[in-house]
């Protein structure tokens, strides 16, 4: 009987000997592609951080209102996150190379996939971040020329254009990622032709007269109150 | 330098025609048909009057006039083809008009003058303003006088105007200039001015003509050039400011040709303004200024409503450019009523350092901080307004005179903001 | 050769101005005479010129340089005898030039017998041949013309006791020409030169010759009407004379003195002259195309006479008084330069002896429409002598060679009649006939070499002149038109290079062939015609269509 085991033992430590020295080259490069990897995605991300500091990176993202995000949420600067991101994901993507040399095979279904995905991913993320900035600048505009034009509710106003437009980059963010899309598609133009809808039924029907008076003091009482009285600036 | 043919060839055959001149008058000018007759019959007067030796040539860039306002200006030139026997001008007086097309942001007028001047080698130039219905003679001389005959590089006018008018001038622009480049230039926005061809050749080379804000604010940058550059700087008193007709509307436009160019000079003459304390006098012939009493009709409660309705609406975008404590203070104040509302002089300047600190930094886009400052100015205007109601012309100056002091005081308010960013 | 047969030979003359005094000595007495002036005429040939007008030579107390006329039919002893004289007649004309010589209408020295006889009583025959007056307060407001030495229109005549008129010299007293004898007797002298053979008179002073109360006593319709006689006598008794009216007014005011071309053949234009040399210092054409836009038509027998430069001083008569002013400043900074509302120097030293602008002016002169008049000495660029007192500046002795007195007397350099210019630049050794003879390039030749070509075209003297208006006001070009000749004349006035663009449309297809040198130019097409010049540079140019 012991003699069974031992054999057994045996036969299985070979076998484990054998899979271990069949798959050891192979776990030695996938450990050689890692640290290279990890060698390459450093000097990848330095080089995008200073490519980002350049272009003043951080300035953008200032302006699109992504500096105080990651200030909130204790992140480090744009610059300095984008530059770790990419560092990760390269690194990863290298680990993720050296593990598909390994040949176990669902595996590298699912890492071709991955890689599939990523350029979508990168897309999908500049949309959002350009979007968000898009979002921000256009909302303050028109705040601002609201204030300015003594337009009633200007932060009403501006808080709808913003959700508009982050509406939007959202949905286009979700179908570039392929989730959902046919859904937030179809969400999004229902949400989008039901607003305008709503809108024309009340200027149209329903708040005519607010919509006269609006449209009243919008253009014949300001003319009336701005050509008077109001003083030359220089 | 690109765009070399920005000047037509139809115009610069025209230049070659009129040859060297001792003096050039520049008139920029888009659809003035109603004034344009008057005023350059006057300086026509004003040249004949006072420089009949001289070599003179009107210079009109126009903006694409339908009205036929450059007819009218060239329609004043003296030559012997059609005789003017009443004039009795020893010399011919070129008066020649060019289109330009891309826009009519005056950047493009005044450097199509700038050009024209140094083609032509000009001793002194001048630009006047098309609006300008109060004009006289005289007024030609004394932007000139100073350059011919005492080398000034730089002769900006003053002028005789209503107590409250020209406020961004009085509260805004001429204490921030004082302050910040140490000269005590009244008007440093101009519309009409006289300078040398030193100065001219120098602001047209080196000037970023292609720096894509499409030459807006020129008129201050060129003050603000001469400063920079040492260049030697009078003024002159001319006479009455004719009071155009202004909407609430051209208040952001105004800002940005003023303010906004203010602050990006800020950027680049760093070097020049953070050395200079105090300032100092500039050579002025006639008043520095002469106010005019008397009663104006100003809707004052609106003033005091958009300034409260802007304090309210753009919280968030205040919170970016101002420090707490400005925004704390300006919240305040705008809970007031009428009677005890004050926009005092300490927290306009701390206001307005803040606003060039931020957009030095560019908190957020610069073109939307310089519209965030259109409903404080109108509080600003408010206080003004009502705490001079009943001030004779000497308590306003005395008024102006504070508030300069004030921006002089907390300039290191500024200069600390702006060093924290480096 | 002899003198052409033309009725209108003054209007393709080349007039030499000149005084025998100071022209050339013959007998050494240091008194420029006519035996001298036969001597020189050869000079005068070789000039090209066709004519010549003598200053006042006849007998006279010489203290307005002959002005002062004591004997009208005779010679001033200095400058020879009445047989002298008419020697000269026959020599010029035999070279085929003409003699214009003065005649004063308007008053006599007070030498002159006439006077003495009639200042001697109030009831002497002659009394009434002058204007006299009991009181200083007849013609009030009539002006003063010599306003530096003359303090009114009338002088006291202690003899007679009473007061005469002059509205000169207070000792060249008016003659009276309200009194027939006095205009009988006039016609008589002028006769009595035309039947020498005198080709013409400049009448001097003519406006001046008719006084009435109420008026400024000039251009008056008696003076028109007396002169248009002495015209109607000179027709009917004599061909191919001339009369010269010396009146300086506007053009406007001249014209009358044409009549309908039965009054003087010829009138200088005062005005045009000093603002040619305005035009030239401002660089700009105005001043003088806006003189002759107001100069009017004249008849068609009628020629204006036009100069740069002559005995008198450079009139501002005819100016404002910001142009006067301007022109002070830039031509006579020195208050001596100017005398009597004008300006008492010569071309050269006027144009600071550049001889680009000497030239220019020269040309401007040739090619204007008139016959041109050339002071004796400009031609070969003399200076001037403003320390001489009055007008005598600019009348120094005529400077021939380098030599002992300039060639111009034996005498002693004492005895001259005035002091030769001596100074390294003007003086008589650098500045002579001899040694510009010699150089090709001397001014002199140069005005043989312009005056040849005036002279090969009628369309100078006698063509139209239409004004082209270039842009570039520093360029003053005109067309000389006659039949079918057709001359174009460009001046840059500016001392600086230029560019012009002239519109010559009307003659596209002519070729254009530059008169002094006979090269062709480019044609006329349908683009305007580019011109180049240098400083001072003018072009003469005949359209020809081949």
């Amino acid at each position: 009987m012991r003699e069974m085991i031992v054999s057994e033992l045996s036969q299985a430590l070979h076998e484990l000997a054998r899979a271990f020295a069949h798959y050891l080259p192979r776990l030695i490069v996938m450990l050689i592609l890692a640290f290279v990897g990890w060698a390459i995605a450093y000097v990848v991300k330095v080089v995008l951080r200073s490519i980002l500091r350049l272009i003043k990176f951080d300035k953008l993202s200032e302006n699109a209102g992504a500096s105080q995000l990651l200030i909130k949420a204790s992140l480090p600067s744009a610059t300095e996150v984008l530059s770790r991101f990419v560092f990760w994901v390269a690194w990863l993507g290298f680990i993720l190379l050296g593990v598909s040399v390994l040949g176990i095979l669902g595996l590298q279904e699912q890492i071709a996939r991955f890689f599939l995905f990523l350029p979508r991913l990168f897309v999908a993320m500049f949309i959002l971040f350009f979007g968000l900035l898009a979002a921000s600048y256009f909302s303050r505009a028109v705040l601002l020329a609201a204030v300015n034009a003594n337009m009633p509710s200007p932060r009403v106003l501006s808080l709808a254009v913003r959700s508009i437009i982050v509406v939007f980059v959202f949905s286009i963010v979700f179908e570039e990622l392929g989730v959902a899309e046919q859904t937030m598609l179809v969400a999004f133009g229902i949400a989008f032709g039901a607003l305008m809808f709503g809108l024309a039924i009340a200027f149209g029907i329903g708040g005519r007269d607010l919509a006269q008076r609006f449209l009243e003091e919008k253009f014949v009482r300001r003319k009336n109150e701005e050509n008077e009285d109001e003083l030359s600036p220089l | 330098m690109e765009d070399e043919t920005f000047l037509t060839d139809d115009f610069l055959r025209q230049l070659i025609n009129v040859g060297e001149v001792d003096l050039l008058v520049g008139l920029p000018t888009y659809n003035n048909a109603k004034t344009i007759g008057s005023i350059v019959g006057t300086i026509r007067s004003g040249i004949l009057r006072d420089f009949p030796r001289e070599r003179a040539v009107i210079i009109n860039a126009d903006g694409g006039s339908r009205d036929g306002t450059p007819g009218l200006v060239t329609g004043i030139s003296i030559d012997d083809l059609r005789p003017t026997a009443n004039l009795n001008a020893l010399r011919t007086l070129h008066s020649i008009s060019t289109t330009y097309t891309n826009g009519t942001g005056s950047g493009v007028a005044l450097r199509t003058i700038l050009a024209a001047a140094e083609l032509l080698r000009a001793k002194a130039c001048i630009v006047m303003s098309p609006e300008s219905a109060k004009i006289e003679p005289e007024w030609i001389s004394r932007l000139l006088r100073p350059i011919f005959r005492d080398g000034f590089d730089l002769v900006l006018p003053t002028y005789r105007r209503h107590k409250f008018d020209g406020l961004l001038m009085t509260n805004l622009l001429y204490p921030m200039v004082r302050a910040l480049y140490g000269l005590r230039i009244r008007e440093p926005y101009v519309t009409e001015f006289g300078f040398s061809n030193r100065l001219g050749s120098q602001f047209l080379a080196q000037n970023g003509w292609h720096n894509g804000n499409g030459g807006v604010g020129l008129e201050l940058r060129f003050t603000l050039a001469a400063i920079s550059g040492r260049y030697r700087i009078s003024q002159s008193f001319l006479g009455e400011k004719e009071h155009t007709e202004r909407r609430a509307a051209d208040l952001v436009p105004t800002l940005r040709q003023t303010v906004g160019a203010l602050f990006s000079a800020l950027e680049s003459d760093f070097p020049i303004w953070s050395t200079v304390a105090g300032s100092k006098q500039v050579p002025t012939t006639g008043p520095e200024q002469e106010l005019l009493e008397g009663p104006m009709r100003v809707n004052r409660k609106r003033l005091r409503e958009m300034f409260s309705t802007g304090v309210a609406e753009l919280e968030s975008v205040f919170q970016a450019i101002l420090s707490p404590s400005t925004v704390g203070e300006l919240q305040r104040i705008a809970r007031l009523g009428e009677e005890e509302f004050r926009y005092s002089e300490e927290l306009w300047v701390k206001t307005l350092y803040e606003f060039a600190a931020a957009y030095q930094r560019s908190v957020i886009n610069r073109d939307h901080i310089i519209q965030a400052l259109a409903p404080l100015f109108r509080g600003r205007v408010f206080t003004f307004l009502m705490e001079n109601r009943n001030a004779s012309a000497n308590e306003i100056e005395n008024n102006i005179e504070s508030l300069c002091l004030e921006f002089e005081r907390l300039k290191p308010y500024l200069l600390q903001m702006w060093k924290s960013r480096e | 050769m002899p003198l052409t047969n033309d009725a209108l030979w003054y209007k393709d003359a080349i007039i030499y101005q000149v005084h025998v005094r100071t022209f050339h000595d013959s007998n050494g007495d240091g008194i420029g005479d006519f035996p001298g002036l036969v001597q020189k005429l050869d000079y005068l040939q070789e000039l090209k010129i066709n004519a010549i007008w003598l200053m006042p030579f006849f007998p006279s107390p010489l203290r307005d340089d002959g002005y002062d006329i004591a004997d009208y039919h005779s010679v001033h002893p200095s400058y020879g005898t009445l047989e002298d004289f008419r020697e000269l007649l026959d020599a010029a004309h035999e070279r085929g030039i003409r003699v214009i010589i003065e005649m004063v209408l308007n008053h006599t020295s007070d030498q002159h017998p006439w006077f003495q006889e009639a200042r001697s009583s109030r009831n002497n025959p002659r009394r009434d041949w002058y204007v006299w007056s009991d009181t200083d307060e007849r013609y009030k407001g009539t002006r003063i013309i010599f306003i530096d030495t003359e303090a009114s229109n009338w002088a006291w005549d202690p003899i007679s006791k009473s007061f005469y008129w002059h509205r000169f010299f207070s000792h060249q007293p008016d003659l009276n020409y309200d009194n027939p004898a006095v205009r009988e007797q006039m016609w008589e002298v002028m006769k009595f030169w035309l039947d020498m053979g005198v080709d013409g008179f400049r009448l001097d002073a003519i406006p001046y010759l008719v006084e009435r109360e109420g008026t400024n006593c000039e251009n008056l319709p008696e003076t028109h009407s007396i002169l248009k006689d002495l015209r109607r006598k000179l027709d009917e008794q004599f061909t191919g004379r001339m009369l010269l009216a010396e009146a300086n007014q506007w053009p406007a005011d001249l014209r009358p003195y044409f009549g309908d071309g039965d009054e003087f053949h010829m009138a200088f234009h005062f005005p045009l002259m000093p603002r040619m040399f305005m035009g030239l210092k401002l660089e700009d054409r105005k001043p003088i195309t806006e003189i002759l836009q107001q100069t009017p038509e004249i008849p068609a027998s009628c020629q204006w006479c036009i100069f740069l430069r002559n005995h008198d001083e450079l009139t501002l008569e005819m100016v404002t008084d910001m142009e006067r002013d301007y022109m002070y400043d830039m031509y006579a900074e020195t208050k001596t330069m100017r005398l009597n509302l004008g300006i008492r120097r010569r071309l050269a030293p006027l144009l600071n002896n550049d001889r680009r602008r000497i030239e220019l002016m020269n040309g401007m002169l040739m090619s204007f429409p008139g016959t041109p008049i050339i002071y004796y000495g400009d031609e070969i660029g003399m200076g001037d002598n403003i320390n001489l007192g009055d007008r005598n500046g600019v009348r120094t002795p005529m400077q021939w060679s380098g030599g002992w007195n300039a060639g111009f007397s034996v005498a002693e350099p004492q005895r001259l009649y005035a002091p030769l210019i001596q100074d390294p630049v003007y003086g008589y050794a650098a500045v002579n006939v001899i040694s510009q003879r010699e150089s090709e390039h001397s001014l002199l030749r140069w005005m043989q070499r312009i005056i040849t070509v005036r002279r090969s075209s009628d369309v100078f003297g006698r063509g139209s002149i239409e004004f082209l208006y270039p842009a570039n006001h520093r360029i003053l070009a005109y067309l000389r038109r006659l039949g079918k000749e057709t001359v174009l004349v460009v001046n840059n006035l500016s001392s600086t290079a230029q560019a012009v663009e002239l519109d010559l449309r009307r003659y596209k297809g002519n070729i254009l062939i530059e008169m002094f040198g006979n090269n062709i130019f480019p044609r006329v097409g349908d683009l305007p015609y580019l011109l180049t010049l240098g400083p001072y540079q003018f072009y003469w140019f005949r359209l020809r269509r081949v």
